[in-house]
């Protein structure tokens, strides 16, 4: 897939990922390029930007054997904008998919 | 270059130092060195953790970028948006044509506006000076061949001077704030991850 859709869908997933629960940096990375192929180093430059937007908050926390881990969680505002985000993006695709199924009918 | 952690590290504090305060640097250091700590507990090699993150240097140059135009943002001053042009500029050659050509555009015109308002406002007090001496008959040579004609001339032309200086003053104050919201949506939709080879 073209590289710049995919930056530009990147802070609607993970804002989505950290709607569902806390992660950790590499938590997060891992959960999206499950799905999605990106350059992961991206994530956290992103999640940078989310905290100086005051979208996002963080925390240390132990883990189980090894030094405390660094967590993201959503704050007020980042639940709102990924809600807004959510329902755009959601519009937005499936006019998009309206779009091209109709295209794909009249070339049939 | 070697895939490793330090190396990583290294490229990242090496392009970051002196932009960053260092709180800022070691902050974003942080978690990318638990990034590898975390990546080679669960198995995984250096060169594969610094594979799949993409390159240090196109990394940096990101952060280095949101960073200029945060400082230009809450700092307004020619030296920070040019700076922060710059910086953006350096994140993809695409960027020549949709930040450059308009940024130059931009300057140009709001160069232009305050060239000819500057003009009119020391033209035209110069010229309703010699409109008044002219009416009381004192000037040796005549520059207007209609004083009462010239009087409101340069009235006008010292109005919208005086207008354009002031118009462009408040065009640069929006295109400065249009101009970072632009830089902030190039970052963070268009560029800086450009595939690597």
């Amino acid at each position: 897939m073209n590289i710049q859709f995919k930056k530009g869908v990147l802070e609607i997933c993970v804002l989505s990922v950290l709607a569902h629960k806390d992660c950790y940096g590499y938590e997060l990375v891992a959960e999206i390029s499950k799905r999605i192929d990106i350059s992961e180093g991206t994530i956290y430059p992103l999640l940078h930007r989310l905290k100086d937007e005051g979208h996002v908050t963080t925390y240390l926390q132990e883990s189980a054997g090894g030094p405390p881990r660094k967590y993201y969680r959503l704050t007020e505002s980042g639940r709102n904008e990924e809600h807004e985000q959510k329902e755009e993006w959601m519009r937005f695709a499936a006019s998009v998919n309206a779009l091209l199924l109709g295209m794909n009918h009249a070339a049939d | 270059m070697l895939q490793t952690e330090s190396e990583f590290i290294r490229v990242l504090k090496d392009r970051l130092e002196g932009t960053l305060d260092p709180a800022e640097l070691d902050d974003i250091i942080s978690d990318y060195a638990e990034h590898f700590r975390i990546g080679k507990e669960s198995g995984r090699t250096d060169e594969e953790l610094f594979g799949s993150l993409g390159s240090p240097d196109d990394i940096a140059r990101e952060i280095r970028a949101m960073h200029l135009v945060k400082r230009a943002e809450s700092n307004r001053s020619c030296k920070n948006i040019f700076h922060a042009v710059v910086a953006t500029l350096g994140l993809g050659l695409f960027n020549l044509v949709v930040v450059l050509a308009p940024f130059l555009l931009l300057i140009l015109m709001l160069f232009v506006v305050l060239m000819v308002g500057v003009v009119f406002t020391l033209v035209g007090p110069v010229s309703l000076l010699y409109a008044i001496l002219q009416i009381a008959g004192l000037p040796a040579h005549a520059i207007w061949l209609n004083p009462v004609a010239g009087f409101f001339i340069a009235t006008g032309i010292t109005t919208l001077g005086l207008l354009m200086l002031i118009g462009d003053y408040y065009l640069a104050r929006f295109f400065y704030r249009a101009g970072i919201r632009y830089l902030k949506w190039n970052i963070s939709v268009i560029t800086g991850t450009e595939e690597n080879p």
